[in-house]
Protein backbone atom coordinates (compact mmCIF):
# COMPACT_ATOMS: atom_id res chain seq x y z
CA UNK A 1 0.00 0.00 0.00
CA UNK A 2 2.90 2.35 0.80
CA UNK A 3 4.41 1.63 -2.58
CA UNK A 4 1.08 2.23 -4.30
CA UNK A 5 0.53 5.51 -2.50
CA UNK A 6 4.03 6.79 -3.22
CA UNK A 7 3.76 5.74 -6.84
CA UNK A 8 0.39 7.36 -7.52
CA UNK A 9 1.56 10.53 -5.84
CA UNK A 10 4.64 10.59 -8.05
CA UNK A 11 2.60 10.11 -11.22
CA UNK A 12 0.10 12.73 -10.14
CA UNK A 13 2.86 15.23 -9.52
CA UNK A 14 4.61 14.61 -12.81
CA UNK A 15 1.74 13.81 -15.15
CA UNK A 16 2.37 17.03 -17.07
CA UNK A 17 5.93 15.98 -17.80
CA UNK A 18 4.78 12.52 -18.89
CA UNK A 19 2.19 14.11 -21.14
CA UNK A 20 4.84 16.25 -22.80
CA UNK A 21 7.17 13.32 -23.47
CA UNK A 22 4.41 11.06 -24.76
CA UNK A 23 2.86 13.71 -26.97
CA UNK A 24 6.23 14.48 -28.52
CA UNK A 25 6.70 10.95 -29.76
CA UNK A 26 3.17 10.27 -31.00
CA UNK A 27 0.86 11.85 -33.52
CA UNK A 28 -2.61 10.82 -32.48
CA UNK A 29 -4.52 11.11 -29.24
CA UNK A 30 -5.04 7.33 -29.07
CA UNK A 31 -1.36 6.62 -29.61
CA UNK A 32 -0.40 9.22 -27.01
CA UNK A 33 -2.76 7.69 -24.46
CA UNK A 34 -1.40 4.25 -25.20
CA UNK A 35 2.18 5.43 -24.77
CA UNK A 36 1.23 7.29 -21.59
CA UNK A 37 -0.27 4.10 -20.18
CA UNK A 38 2.76 2.06 -21.19
CA UNK A 39 5.07 4.63 -19.57
CA UNK A 40 3.12 4.54 -16.30
CA UNK A 41 3.33 0.76 -16.39
CA UNK A 42 7.09 0.81 -17.01
CA UNK A 43 7.55 3.26 -14.14
CA UNK A 44 5.53 0.97 -11.88
CA UNK A 45 7.64 -2.00 -12.95
CA UNK A 46 10.91 -0.33 -12.04
CA UNK A 47 9.65 1.87 -9.21
CA UNK A 48 11.13 -0.31 -6.48
CA UNK A 49 14.49 -0.50 -8.20
CA UNK A 50 14.93 3.28 -8.06
CA UNK A 51 17.76 3.82 -5.60
CA UNK A 52 17.92 7.58 -5.17
CA UNK A 53 21.27 7.67 -6.95
CA UNK A 54 19.83 10.31 -9.22
CA UNK A 55 16.92 12.71 -8.98
CA UNK A 56 13.55 11.00 -9.31
CA UNK A 57 12.69 13.22 -12.29
CA UNK A 58 15.93 12.20 -14.03
CA UNK A 59 14.95 8.57 -13.61
CA UNK A 60 11.40 9.30 -14.80
CA UNK A 61 12.61 11.10 -17.92
CA UNK A 62 14.94 8.22 -18.68
CA UNK A 63 12.19 5.60 -18.38
CA UNK A 64 9.69 7.75 -20.28
CA UNK A 65 12.06 8.45 -23.15
CA UNK A 66 13.25 4.86 -23.44
CA UNK A 67 9.63 3.68 -23.44
CA UNK A 68 8.77 6.22 -26.13
CA UNK A 69 11.67 5.11 -28.32
CA UNK A 70 10.75 1.43 -27.89
CA UNK A 71 7.14 2.32 -28.69
CA UNK A 72 8.26 4.09 -31.86
CA UNK A 73 10.35 1.11 -32.93
CA UNK A 74 7.42 -1.21 -32.35
CA UNK A 75 5.02 0.91 -34.34
CA UNK A 76 7.78 1.29 -36.99
CA UNK A 77 6.85 4.83 -37.80
CA UNK A 78 7.82 8.33 -36.96
CA UNK A 79 5.26 10.78 -35.85
CA UNK A 80 4.86 13.46 -38.45
CA UNK A 81 1.50 15.11 -38.43
CA UNK A 82 0.94 17.60 -35.67
CA UNK A 83 -2.53 17.18 -34.32
CA UNK A 84 -2.67 20.07 -31.95
CA UNK A 85 -5.96 18.74 -30.62
CA UNK A 86 -4.06 16.02 -28.84
CA UNK A 87 -1.49 18.44 -27.53
CA UNK A 88 -4.19 20.71 -26.32
CA UNK A 89 -6.08 18.08 -24.42
CA UNK A 90 -6.46 21.07 -22.60
CA UNK A 91 -9.82 22.65 -22.72
CA UNK A 92 -8.70 25.87 -21.30
CA UNK A 93 -11.05 28.44 -20.00
CA UNK A 94 -8.67 31.03 -21.35
CA UNK A 95 -8.68 29.77 -24.93
CA UNK A 96 -5.65 31.34 -26.58
CA UNK A 97 -5.50 30.75 -30.35
CA UNK A 98 -2.18 32.60 -30.66
CA UNK A 99 -0.52 30.33 -28.13
CA UNK A 100 -2.09 27.22 -29.72
CA UNK A 101 -0.72 28.30 -33.08
CA UNK A 102 2.72 28.77 -31.56
CA UNK A 103 2.49 25.40 -29.92
CA UNK A 104 1.63 23.84 -33.24
CA UNK A 105 4.63 25.53 -34.83
CA UNK A 106 6.85 24.39 -31.99
CA UNK A 107 5.79 20.77 -32.43
CA UNK A 108 6.29 21.09 -36.18
CA UNK A 109 9.86 22.16 -35.53
CA UNK A 110 10.42 19.38 -33.03
CA UNK A 111 9.06 16.79 -35.43
CA UNK A 112 11.73 17.71 -37.95
CA UNK A 113 14.36 16.43 -35.54
CA UNK A 114 15.43 12.82 -35.15
CA UNK A 115 14.46 10.76 -32.10
CA UNK A 116 17.51 11.62 -30.00
CA UNK A 117 17.60 15.29 -30.99
CA UNK A 118 13.94 15.54 -30.11
CA UNK A 119 14.61 14.15 -26.65
CA UNK A 120 17.52 16.51 -26.07
CA UNK A 121 15.42 19.43 -27.25
CA UNK A 122 12.59 18.48 -24.91
CA UNK A 123 14.98 18.39 -21.96
CA UNK A 124 16.49 21.70 -22.97
CA UNK A 125 13.03 23.27 -23.15
CA UNK A 126 12.37 21.81 -19.71
CA UNK A 127 15.34 23.82 -18.50
CA UNK A 128 17.49 20.84 -17.69
CA UNK A 129 21.21 21.39 -17.27
CA UNK A 130 23.72 19.76 -19.61
CA UNK A 131 24.66 17.46 -16.73
CA UNK A 132 21.08 16.30 -16.28
CA UNK A 133 20.58 15.88 -20.03
CA UNK A 134 23.74 13.81 -20.07
CA UNK A 135 22.45 11.62 -17.21
CA UNK A 136 19.08 11.09 -18.86
CA UNK A 137 20.29 10.41 -22.39
CA UNK A 138 23.51 8.63 -21.50
CA UNK A 139 25.54 10.98 -23.72
CA UNK A 140 28.80 12.52 -22.52
CA UNK A 141 28.31 16.14 -21.32
CA UNK A 142 30.62 17.46 -24.04
CA UNK A 143 28.63 15.54 -26.63
CA UNK A 144 25.43 17.07 -25.27
CA UNK A 145 26.84 20.56 -25.81
CA UNK A 146 27.85 19.78 -29.38
CA UNK A 147 24.50 18.26 -30.19
CA UNK A 148 22.60 21.17 -28.70
CA UNK A 149 24.56 23.62 -30.84
CA UNK A 150 23.72 21.55 -33.91
CA UNK A 151 20.04 21.31 -33.00
CA UNK A 152 19.78 25.04 -32.38
CA UNK A 153 21.46 25.71 -35.72
CA UNK A 154 19.07 23.33 -37.44
CA UNK A 155 16.10 24.98 -35.77
CA UNK A 156 17.30 28.47 -36.65
CA UNK A 157 17.62 27.44 -40.30
CA UNK A 158 14.15 25.92 -40.26
CA UNK A 159 12.66 28.96 -38.59
CA UNK A 160 14.22 31.28 -41.20
CA UNK A 161 12.74 29.15 -44.00
CA UNK B 1 9.80 32.03 -33.80
CA UNK B 2 12.89 32.80 -31.78
CA UNK B 3 14.39 30.47 -29.19
CA UNK B 4 12.94 32.56 -26.35
CA UNK B 5 9.48 32.28 -27.88
CA UNK B 6 9.83 28.51 -28.16
CA UNK B 7 10.76 28.37 -24.51
CA UNK B 8 7.88 30.63 -23.48
CA UNK B 9 5.40 28.52 -25.48
CA UNK B 10 6.73 25.38 -23.88
CA UNK B 11 6.57 26.91 -20.41
CA UNK B 12 2.95 27.90 -20.99
CA UNK B 13 2.17 24.30 -21.99
CA UNK B 14 3.66 23.26 -18.67
CA UNK B 15 1.44 25.71 -16.82
CA UNK B 16 -1.69 24.60 -18.65
CA UNK B 17 -0.91 20.97 -17.85
CA UNK B 18 -0.19 21.84 -14.26
CA UNK B 19 -3.61 23.42 -13.91
CA UNK B 20 -5.32 20.44 -15.45
CA UNK B 21 -3.95 17.57 -13.48
CA UNK B 22 -6.70 15.09 -13.90
CA UNK B 23 -5.31 11.68 -13.05
CA UNK B 24 -6.67 10.23 -9.86
CA UNK B 25 -5.00 7.49 -7.88
CA UNK B 26 -7.64 5.05 -9.10
CA UNK B 27 -7.01 5.90 -12.75
CA UNK B 28 -3.25 5.50 -12.38
CA UNK B 29 -3.51 2.04 -10.81
CA UNK B 30 -6.21 1.05 -13.29
CA UNK B 31 -3.91 1.99 -16.17
CA UNK B 32 -1.17 -0.19 -14.71
CA UNK B 33 -3.50 -3.14 -14.24
CA UNK B 34 -4.96 -2.72 -17.72
CA UNK B 35 -1.59 -3.14 -19.37
CA UNK B 36 -1.47 -6.66 -17.95
CA UNK B 37 -5.09 -7.45 -18.77
CA UNK B 38 -4.71 -6.18 -22.34
CA UNK B 39 -2.21 -8.91 -23.08
CA UNK B 40 -5.17 -11.27 -23.15
CA UNK B 41 -7.64 -9.01 -24.92
CA UNK B 42 -7.15 -10.42 -28.44
CA UNK B 43 -7.22 -14.00 -27.21
CA UNK B 44 -10.43 -13.35 -25.30
CA UNK B 45 -12.03 -11.68 -28.32
CA UNK B 46 -11.14 -14.60 -30.60
CA UNK B 47 -12.31 -17.15 -28.04
CA UNK B 48 -15.55 -15.24 -27.44
CA UNK B 49 -16.37 -15.19 -31.16
CA UNK B 50 -15.50 -18.91 -31.31
CA UNK B 51 -17.71 -19.64 -28.31
CA UNK B 52 -20.66 -17.72 -29.79
CA UNK B 53 -20.36 -19.75 -33.02
CA UNK B 54 -20.21 -22.97 -30.98
CA UNK B 55 -23.24 -22.00 -28.88
CA UNK B 56 -25.21 -21.07 -32.02
CA UNK B 57 -24.33 -24.46 -33.52
CA UNK B 58 -25.36 -26.14 -30.27
CA UNK B 59 -28.76 -24.43 -30.41
CA UNK B 60 -29.09 -25.62 -34.02
CA UNK B 61 -28.36 -29.21 -33.01
CA UNK B 62 -30.69 -29.02 -30.01
CA UNK B 63 -33.61 -27.62 -31.99
CA UNK B 64 -33.27 -30.38 -34.62
CA UNK B 65 -32.25 -33.13 -32.24
CA UNK B 66 -35.34 -35.26 -33.03
CA UNK B 67 -34.01 -35.68 -36.60
CA UNK B 68 -31.16 -37.77 -35.20
CA UNK B 69 -33.41 -40.79 -35.36
CA UNK B 70 -31.07 -43.67 -34.58
CA UNK B 71 -29.34 -44.34 -31.27
CA UNK B 72 -25.86 -43.89 -32.77
CA UNK B 73 -26.78 -40.57 -34.41
CA UNK B 74 -28.32 -39.41 -31.12
CA UNK B 75 -25.14 -40.43 -29.29
CA UNK B 76 -23.05 -38.50 -31.82
CA UNK B 77 -25.41 -35.54 -31.27
CA UNK B 78 -24.95 -35.64 -27.50
CA UNK B 79 -21.17 -35.88 -27.81
CA UNK B 80 -21.16 -33.02 -30.33
CA UNK B 81 -23.25 -30.89 -27.98
CA UNK B 82 -20.91 -31.64 -25.10
CA UNK B 83 -17.85 -30.77 -27.18
CA UNK B 84 -19.16 -27.48 -28.54
CA UNK B 85 -20.50 -26.19 -25.24
CA UNK B 86 -18.24 -27.46 -22.46
CA UNK B 87 -14.84 -26.74 -24.00
CA UNK B 88 -15.45 -23.11 -25.09
CA UNK B 89 -16.98 -22.36 -21.68
CA UNK B 90 -13.97 -23.80 -19.88
CA UNK B 91 -11.54 -21.84 -22.07
CA UNK B 92 -13.43 -18.58 -21.47
CA UNK B 93 -13.46 -19.23 -17.74
CA UNK B 94 -9.73 -19.94 -17.70
CA UNK B 95 -9.05 -16.73 -19.62
CA UNK B 96 -11.29 -14.75 -17.27
CA UNK B 97 -9.36 -16.11 -14.31
CA UNK B 98 -6.09 -14.87 -15.76
CA UNK B 99 -7.52 -11.50 -16.75
CA UNK B 100 -8.92 -11.01 -13.26
CA UNK B 101 -5.56 -11.52 -11.60
CA UNK B 102 -4.88 -8.35 -9.64
CA UNK B 103 -1.21 -7.53 -10.08
CA UNK B 104 -1.41 -4.44 -7.89
CA UNK B 105 -2.63 -6.18 -4.78
CA UNK B 106 -1.08 -9.31 -3.35
CA UNK B 107 2.54 -10.26 -3.19
CA UNK B 108 4.61 -11.02 -6.24
CA UNK B 109 5.02 -14.63 -5.17
CA UNK B 110 1.29 -15.18 -4.77
CA UNK B 111 0.51 -13.50 -8.07
CA UNK B 112 3.06 -15.56 -9.92
CA UNK B 113 1.81 -18.77 -8.31
CA UNK B 114 -1.80 -17.98 -9.18
CA UNK B 115 -0.84 -16.97 -12.70
CA UNK B 116 1.30 -20.05 -13.35
CA UNK B 117 -1.52 -22.28 -12.18
CA UNK B 118 -4.06 -20.51 -14.38
CA UNK B 119 -1.68 -20.50 -17.33
CA UNK B 120 -0.96 -24.22 -17.08
CA UNK B 121 -4.68 -24.90 -16.83
CA UNK B 122 -5.34 -22.81 -19.93
CA UNK B 123 -2.60 -24.48 -21.97
CA UNK B 124 -3.75 -27.93 -20.81
CA UNK B 125 -7.26 -27.05 -21.93
CA UNK B 126 -5.96 -25.98 -25.30
CA UNK B 127 -4.05 -29.23 -25.78
CA UNK B 128 -7.13 -31.22 -24.77
CA UNK B 129 -9.23 -29.12 -27.11
CA UNK B 130 -6.88 -29.74 -30.03
CA UNK B 131 -6.89 -33.50 -29.51
CA UNK B 132 -10.62 -33.56 -28.93
CA UNK B 133 -11.26 -31.55 -32.10
CA UNK B 134 -9.68 -34.28 -34.25
CA UNK B 135 -11.88 -36.93 -32.63
CA UNK B 136 -14.94 -34.68 -32.69
CA UNK B 137 -14.50 -34.09 -36.40
CA UNK B 138 -15.55 -37.70 -36.96
CA UNK B 139 -18.36 -37.38 -34.41
CA UNK B 140 -19.73 -34.10 -35.75
CA UNK B 141 -19.59 -35.22 -39.37
CA UNK B 142 -22.55 -37.71 -39.19
CA UNK B 143 -24.56 -35.15 -37.20
CA UNK B 144 -23.88 -32.38 -39.71
CA UNK B 145 -24.61 -34.68 -42.67
CA UNK B 146 -27.92 -35.72 -41.15
CA UNK B 147 -29.05 -32.26 -40.10
CA UNK B 148 -27.84 -30.34 -43.15
CA UNK B 149 -28.47 -32.87 -45.96
CA UNK B 150 -30.65 -35.51 -44.27
CA UNK B 151 -28.08 -38.22 -45.06
CA UNK B 152 -27.13 -41.01 -42.69
CA UNK B 153 -23.48 -41.56 -43.53
CA UNK B 154 -23.37 -44.66 -41.32
CA UNK B 155 -25.66 -46.27 -43.88
CA UNK B 156 -24.55 -44.77 -47.18
CA UNK B 157 -20.87 -44.23 -46.35
CA UNK B 158 -18.62 -41.49 -47.73
CA UNK B 159 -17.72 -40.92 -51.36
CA UNK B 160 -13.98 -41.04 -52.22
CA UNK B 161 -13.99 -37.27 -52.83
CA UNK B 162 -15.44 -36.72 -49.36
CA UNK B 163 -12.64 -38.83 -47.84
CA UNK B 164 -10.09 -36.69 -49.68
CA UNK B 165 -11.83 -33.55 -48.43
CA UNK B 166 -11.77 -34.93 -44.91
CA UNK B 167 -8.05 -35.63 -45.23
CA UNK B 168 -7.41 -32.06 -46.36
CA UNK B 169 -9.46 -30.73 -43.43
CA UNK B 170 -7.44 -32.84 -40.98
CA UNK B 171 -4.16 -31.54 -42.42
CA UNK B 172 -5.38 -27.93 -42.30
CA UNK B 173 -6.62 -28.45 -38.76
CA UNK B 174 -3.23 -29.77 -37.75
CA UNK B 175 -1.42 -26.66 -38.99
CA UNK B 176 -4.10 -24.31 -37.66
CA UNK B 177 -3.99 -25.94 -34.21
CA UNK B 178 -0.21 -25.75 -34.12
CA UNK B 179 -0.29 -22.07 -35.07
CA UNK B 180 -3.00 -21.30 -32.51
CA UNK B 181 -1.25 -23.17 -29.72
CA UNK B 182 2.02 -21.38 -30.41
CA UNK B 183 0.15 -18.07 -30.24
CA UNK B 184 -1.25 -19.03 -26.85
CA UNK B 185 2.17 -19.99 -25.58
CA UNK B 186 3.62 -16.71 -26.82
CA UNK B 187 1.00 -14.56 -25.11
CA UNK B 188 1.08 -16.47 -21.84
CA UNK B 189 4.89 -16.39 -21.75
CA UNK B 190 4.91 -12.65 -22.44
CA UNK B 191 2.48 -12.10 -19.56
CA UNK B 192 4.56 -14.31 -17.29
CA UNK B 193 7.71 -12.34 -18.14
CA UNK B 194 5.79 -9.19 -17.40
CA UNK B 195 4.90 -10.56 -13.98
CA UNK B 196 8.47 -11.66 -13.33
CA UNK B 197 9.62 -8.14 -14.18
CA UNK B 198 7.52 -6.89 -11.31
CA UNK B 199 9.62 -8.85 -8.85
Amino acid sequence: MIKEKAFTQLIQEHQGMLFKVTSLYTDTKEDQEDLFQETVFQLWKYFETFRNESKITTWMYRVAMNTAITHLRKSKKRPNAVAVEHLVMLKTENHDPVWEDRLRQLYQQLNKLNVLEKGIMLLLLEDKSYKEISEITGLAPSNVGTRISRIKKKLRENLVK
Amino acid sequence: MEWEELQATWAQLGQELEEQKKLTKEIIMKMTQEKFTNKFRTLTQIETVGAIICYAAAIGVLVNFNELNTWYLALCGILTLAFITILPTMVLRALAKIRNLNIIQGTFKDNLRTYTKAKNHLLRLQRTGIMASFVSLFICLPVAAKLLSNKNIFEIGLKPTAWIGLGVVVILMFFFSRWGYRGYKKVTSAAENLLRDLE
